[in-house]
């Protein structure tokens, strides 16, 4: 194997990671604050990758404009889901309502995909790039500025996330209602915002990276499926509603698939993925990370 | 005299068949819905209507199958087309390859897929839910992808061409094999229901921690009910396989499996029957609003969404509920087993 090749694995590999960790961070958070099971987080990310595309393409934003209102657009579906479906749903199933809005996100997943199919039709919807230009560290090792920007993307949206989580009131107060909703709920804090700004802050991530990548994946109704399966692993992987372990794990999976895709194509892959997840779930079933979330037997 | 003592043994004999018949599921509803569906070929000549039933009861036998797991155990097979997809190709495969009859490859496919289902069950099964939804749901991501890159072995996205179950070219005895079948499938699933093992299901997908104190081995019976519902998905997969006659990868799409979820949800979580009784309403009618494209598909989305957002129950519950209130004037407040399933 060239130094080229190794060069180019690393590269795509930490750019996946960024993507799959970006997507996975949003999944647990909604995991470990709310406890829903999310199918519907690739579909947020498409809608995070047609807004950038709107607002680069046809509005003409310039770059970081875009993704910072696909980020808004996303956020504001975040919230607008939560407060049609899931709230009225927690407030009338009661016990069963987690299982319920499991499927809720199902049927919500299917529902935005054909809504994109139709509204953009079966058109790849992408950008040659947000920026030109690249950096050569030699004449066969180089990278373009438009990936490199897109990493950072990922980078600056993971920490600034973290940051409020760690930092802020209100990421304090999510963080209290993930260790124990009825004690926070005793402390004075109102579950149904927390609830609703976890709904929106994950969706927002999701899509940042569909906004963040444009250039490389193009926006198209069925895009968010393969990073939705993806930022599942990367979350069973870690271990449930764990952030930080999302963190990690989705680097190490877009480090991992990289080298897989490369060493044996596509398709073999996806059987590497799955035999490394059969191996961690025998050795250590509360994943990579070990989290505590609350019932770890139940559903 | 003794032509009237014969009378009522005649009719002892009746209502103890009945009652016979109810135990494994087959009460008078569902027996003439049964009966109904056999006869149905003999008035109706039409291929392409034929083609459509047959594939409203695939359908819903698969959504019963579903069901089994899902409205008892309380776990979502999300890989459900994918352990359909290996019933398919393994009994295509041995049929191709060994040239073996289809009906050995029947039995091999509903192996193959019990076998895997038994094995994902077994090392998921016992944690949360989600894990064996997540992990059956990579596992049939990798099968679609080992279907499409063993190009040499399924001809990938080219189609396999399977031969068909026998030299007939008419869709009625497909009809009739499927619905013998389903009813097979559907008594047995049934008897399981309805036994001591059921009791342990329905007692594990209710409370599992009141289960774990009564003495109930969750995973046991987690992963008993799984590999059953996987064997019969594996069974229904060899049966589309000679009956559709051409595979190709995307039947295990995770589409399909939202399909089979939505049918079974429809019909109501928790009752075989309610699947089985959607499918042939919603079935026929998507083909029907099939020029709609992309529409129907979001109707259908919808439509999930509703019934679990307004009616959990799904159809079965508002059979139920109407049957009950028709019982309710003849004989009040005789409790009785109900036929399948959870009630109340």
């Amino acid at each position: 194997m060239q130094l080229a090749s190794v060069w180019n694995l690393l590269v795509t590999g930490t750019l996946r990671g960024g993507l799959y960790a970006l997507m996975a961070v949003g999944l647990a958070l909604i995991m470990g604050v709310i406890n829903v099971n999310s199918f519907m987080h690739g579909e947020l990310y498409m809608i995070g990758a047609y807004a950038g595309w709107l607002a680069h393409v046809i509005l003409g934003f310039d770059p970081i404009l875009s993704i910072i209102s696909a980020a808004l657009i996303s956020f504001i579906v975040g919230v607008l889901m939560e407060k049609v479906f899931f709230h009225p749903l927690r407030r009338k199933s009661g016990e069963e309502w987690l299982f319920n809005a499991y499927l809720v996100t199902v049927g919500l997943s299917f529902v935005l995909q054909n809504i994109a199919l139709v509204v953009f039709k079966p058109v790849y919807r992408g950008i040659p790039n947000y920026w030109e230009g690249s950096i050569q560290l030699s004449p066969t090792m180089g990278i373009s500025i438009d990936r490199m920007m897109s990493f950072l993307i990922a980078v600056v949206a993971i920490g600034a996330f973290w940051l409020f989580l760690r930092r802020t009131k209100m990421g304090r107060a999510i963080r209290a209602v993930a260790e124990d909703a009825r004690g926070a709920m005793l402390v004075g804090i109102e579950l149904n915002n927390i609830y609703t700004l976890s709904f929106g802050l994950s969706s927002m991530l999701a899509g940042i990276a569909g906004a963040g990548l444009l250039s490389l994946i193009p926006a198209y109704p069925t895009m968010g499926g393969v990073p939705l399966a993806k930022s599942w692993y990367v979350v069973i992987l870690a271990g449930l509603g764990n952030v930080r372990g999302a963190i990690i794990g989705g680097f190490i999976v877009g480090m991992l698939e990289s080298i897989s895709y490369y060493a044996l194509g596509a398709g073999w892959q996806d059987v590497v993925s799955v035999v490394i997840l059969i191996l961690i779930l025998l050795v250590k079933p509360s994943g990579l990370f070990g989290s505590e979330v609350k019932g770890v037997l139940e559903r | 005299m003794h032509k009237t003592h014969e009378n009522t043994s005649a009719i002892g004999l009746g209502t103890r068949l009945l009652a016979r018949l109810r135990s494994v599921g087959l009460s008078i509803p569902i027996l003439a819905f049964f009966v109904m569906l056999a006869i149905l070929p003999l008035f109706v000549k039409d291929e392409y209507i034929l083609r459509l039933l047959v594939i409203s009861l695939l359908f819903g036998a698969q959504a019963m199958a579903f069901n089994f797991t899902t409205g008892f155990i309380n776990v979502i097979n999300f890989g459900f087309a994918g352990f359909v997809g290996l019933g398919a190709y393994t009994s295509a495969l041995l049929v191709i390859e060994l040239g073996v009859s289809p009906w050995l490859g029947f039995i091999g496919g509903t192996i193959a897929a019990g076998v895997l289902g038994f094995l994902t069950g077994l090392l998921t099964l016992r944690l949360r839910g989600i894990y064996a939804a997540c992990m059956a749901w990579f596992v049939q991501i990798a099968l679609m992808g080992l279907a499409t890159v063993n190009v040499d072995l399924t001809r990938g996205a080219l189609g396999l061409v399977v031969p068909p179950l026998g030299s007939t070219l008419h869709t009625a005895p497909y009809f009739y094999i499927l619905l013998l079948m389903s009813v097979g499938i559907y008594v047995v699933l049934t008897m399981i229901v309805n036994s001591n093992v059921g009791l342990a299901f329905r007692a594990i997908g209710q409370n599992l921690l009141a289960a774990r104190t009564s003495g109930v081995n969750p995973t046991r019976y987690k992963v008993i009910n799984w590999t059953i519902a996987c064997a019969v998905a594996g069974l229904l997969g060899s049966f589309y396989a000679h009956f559709i006659g051409i595979l190709t990868p995307d039947m295990m799409h995770f589409k399909h499996t939202v399909e089979v979820l939505a049918l079974a949800y429809i019909g109501g979580r928790g009752t075989l029957w309610g699947g089985l009784i959607a499918s042939f309403l919603v079935t026929p009618t998507f083909e029907y609003l099939k020029p709609l494209m992309a529409v129907r598909l979001i109707i259908y989305g919808f439509l999930l969404i509703l019934v679990m957002m307004v009616y959990p129950r799904g159809l079965s519950g508002i059979i139920q509920g109407i049957g009950k209130r028709i019982k309710g004037h003849g004989e009040k407040g005789t409790a009785r087993k109900t036929e399948t399933g959870i009630e109340g």
